[in-house]
């Protein structure tokens, strides 16, 4: 036990004083906001501001409606101009439109203007077109408003009645659905991350034992399962460090900005994330997270250990026998988003209950609510067949481990790794 | 007094017999040789003495008990031929480390390191990595590693590999010391010369079986071939000599002895022919020369077979 102790500590404190963990602690949420935020920006940025000649014929549009719409929104510019349709089309470009609208003469207004095309000499986005489609809209409308002589009073009632359909839990009212699968996607990738970062940490580290030649002398000093245990219990500490390293983060940028009373964007989302933090079972959710953090960790990263000892340097060797199960973890991706859209259905209860895919799948569901959409008797089976699970594939990886770490030369096929297993 | 006896060891892989039925002792304070060609089963030998491997039949006996990997492995010093340590991991760090897992307690394991640093002039690696030093830099610390818990039993699979005369000479020093203190040093190697100089028993292992056990003086006496070295201006060779003549080279003739014939037999001859004699000896065969003479004739490696057991 002591042994298990040193080696633990050994593999905890190289990992954690080296430099790449420091820097992937503190880039990766700046990566993952810097990504959130980036992609917002470039999408914003991608949506070109378009410049539309319009010729109507109907009469209906006129300069003052136009330019009333383009001063209200500005993402697109619609211009009347006065030209014969052949003529634009001959011209448009040279006077700076990006393409153009003709309005036929023979409009009726109770029956709207359909399929009306934005001619341009490239493909427009649907985006683009839809903002100019929505301005055209606006003015239609007024006029509707108008021959129908619908005053603000009436316009407001037609604009606000409305029916909205909400799916509401009974057992569980506060699992609000939108802000469940989003705490249940977040939840489900950071585990899919920890376990292929984690686990592939871990294939590495018995690779380096096998290949400075250390693995023998320091079998001879302790159990080669003792050897693979404190590595893994070593970098699942690691990982637990880092994702509380996260949390505090978040904390304290949390407080800070409530502490500093900032005004404005960030109150707001401060707020927002208030109040959804009150509306699910925080404690429920972080122990969860660690029991399956963990669990599924102790599965993969033995696996892992056991192909880590059965590879010699070669990289293409150890990823090419670790295929099928970096695919398993990839599989129970799939299982999640599958789980997120219909969480009582077969394939998400299934998925939560079977080990190899229960970590991510069961993480996407909890935040559903439970006992609402999880009963208590799923999530105790999946838990037992987890624990159950890893216990399993630590045993079966520690005897493949044990062979393979001593073996030089010809890299194993499964076959021959299961042979050592149950021999 | 005996540290380790091996009864009827076995062990089967797959496709090899690995170790098939060995049987040994070893006296404390003994400096044993454990020779044989490649693949003969030293490694497979050794592992099972170390608790890497457990014995699919016979019993090991070490000091007097049956061996029990868990608590005994704290008395044996094991430096296996595939060697390295951690080559990130800086060099005081990474004894301490080893020696904590032999069981040492950390403030005793820090005064050894620092005798054994001192001794073998290391001081100044302490903060360095193990991949800024030389290869024969590395095997002197390695040793440090295997001997620092003063194991009962030290067992040094080709130590000498990759060392300078000077470095050689250190190690080679500090198993003559170990063995005076009372360790027992157990020595796996291919260079019969070393071996010849170092160790007092020898056994030799081949298919997994062994095939020669005995000191180092016997199994020259046992392979002597009455071959004789004689210094002489002229050494006559005719029917009647008690010897014959197989090669002269200058004033050194090598002759060997004729069946039933003792040395005093050839200075008589000798004398009474009045050839001036200035020097007579007798040439034992090398360890090498038995080496090779015992493994020759059977294949040079190993060929599988199938392993019925």
């Amino acid at each position: 036990m002591k042994k298990i102790l040193l080696i633990i500590k050994r593999e905890y404190l190289t990992r954690v004083r080296k430099k790449t963990f420091i820097i992937s602690t503190i880039l990766f949420p700046l990566l993952y906001l810097g990504l959130i935020f980036g992609m917002a920006y470039l999408g914003d940025k991608g949506k070109a501001r378009l410049n539309v000649a319009v010729i109507d014929m109907s009469g209906y549009f006129d300069k003052g409606k136009l330019e009333r719409e383009n001063q209200r929104d500005s993402s697109s510019i619609l211009t009347l101009v006065n030209m014969s349709a052949d003529s634009l089309n001959r011209s448009f470009k040279e006077m700076g439109y990006d393409g153009f609208i003709v309005i036929p003469e023979q409009v009726d207004w109770k029956k709207g203007i359909s399929a009306l095309s934005l001619k341009a000499d490239r493909t427009l986005s649907m985006g683009s077109a839809s903002q100019v489609e929505a301005k055209l809209n606006i003015i239609w409308s007024e006029l509707k408003n108008v021959n129908l002589g619908l005053d603000d009073e009436k316009r407001e009632i037609l604009e606000t009645s409305k029916v909205t359909v909400h799916p509401t839990n009974i057992n569980d009212e506060s699992a609000d659905s939108g802000v469940a699968s989003t705490i249940g996607y977040v939840a489900g990738f950071l585990i899919y991350f920890i376990l292929l970062i984690y686990g592939s940490q871990v294939m590495m580290g018995v690779m380096e034992e096998k290949t400075n030649r250390i693995a023998e002398v320091i079998v001879s000093s302790v159990k080669p399962f003792q050897l693979m245990l404190g590595k893994i219990i070593g970098i699942g500490l690691v990982a637990l460090t880092q994702f509380f390293l996260w949390i505090a983060f978040v904390f304290i940028v949390y407080n800070i900005t409530v502490a500093s009373g900032n005004a404005g964007g960030m109150t707001q989302m401060v707020g927002s994330v208030q109040e959804t933090f009150a509306s699910i079972n925080i404690p429920l959710i972080l122990f969860c997270f660690i029991f399956y953090f963990l669990g599924g960790f102790f599965f993969y990263a033995s696996l892992y250990a056991a192909i880590g000892s059965a590879v010699n340097e070669d990289m293409r060797e150890a990823q090419s026998l670790s295929f099928p199960v970096t695919m398993l973890v990839i599989f129970s991706i799939a299982l999640m988003s599958v789980a997120i859209n219909d969480p009582t259905g077969p394939v998400a209860v299934w998925g939560s209950i079977i080990p190899f895919s229960s970590p991510i799948v069961m993480m996407a569901r909890i935040p559903f609510g439970v006992p609402g959409t999880v009963p208590w008797w799923e999530l105790g089976l999946s838990m037992a067949l987890l624990v159950g699970g890893f216990i399993f594939s630590v045993w079966l990886s520690g005897k493949i481990y044990r062979t393979g770490i001593l073996m030089y030369g010809k890299k194993p096929s499964w076959k021959e790794m299961i042979k050592w297993a149950f021999r | 007094m005996t540290i380790l006896e091996l009864r009827r060891l076995k062990k089967y892989f797959a496709t090899q017999k690995a170790v098939d039925d060995i049987s040994l002792t070893i006296e404390q304070g003994q400096i044993f040789g454990l020779l044989g060609p490649n693949g003969a089963g030293k490694t497979t030998l050794i592992r099972m003495i170390t608790g890497i491997f457990y014995p699919d039949e016979g019993d090991i006996i070490f000091d007097g008990k049956k061996f029990d990997p868990v608590s005994d492995i704290g008395r044996i010093g094991y430096m296996p031929e595939e060697r390295g340590l951690y080559k990130k991991m800086k060099i005081g760090e990474q004894t301490l480390y080893l020696a904590q897992l032999k069981g040492m307690s950390r403030s005793e394991a820090m005064k050894k390191i620092k005798e054994w640093f001192i001794k073998f002039d290391m001081y100044s690696w302490w903060n360095k990595k193990v991949e800024d030093l030389s290869k024969g830099m590395s095997q002197k610390l390695q040793f440090v590693t295997t001997v620092l818990h003063e194991p009962r039993l030290v067992i040094l699979d080709e130590p000498f590999s990759g060392l300078d005369p000077v470095n050689t000479n250190l190690i080679k020093d500090e198993i003559y010391n170990l063995a005076r203190r009372g360790s027992t040093i157990i020595f796996s190697t291919h260079r019969m010369e070393q071996v010849e100089e170092i160790c007092d028993h020898i056994v030799l292992v081949n298919k997994g079986q062994k095939i020669l056990d005995g000191t180092v003086k016997n199994v020259k006496q046992e392979f002597k071939e009455n071959i004789f070295s004689i210094g002489a201006d002229n050494v006559p060779s005719d029917g009647a000599a008690p010897y014959d003549l197989i090669s002269t080279t200058g004033h050194q003739s090598i002759v060997r002895m004729k069946e039933g014939k003792q040395p005093n037999d050839v200075l008589h001859y000798l004398l009474n022919r009045n050839v001036s004699i200035h020097s007579f000896n007798e040439i034992l065969p090398s360890l090498n020369d038995i080496f090779i003479k015992l493994v020759e004739g059977t294949p040079a490696s190993r060929q599988f077979q199938k392993v019925t057991a």
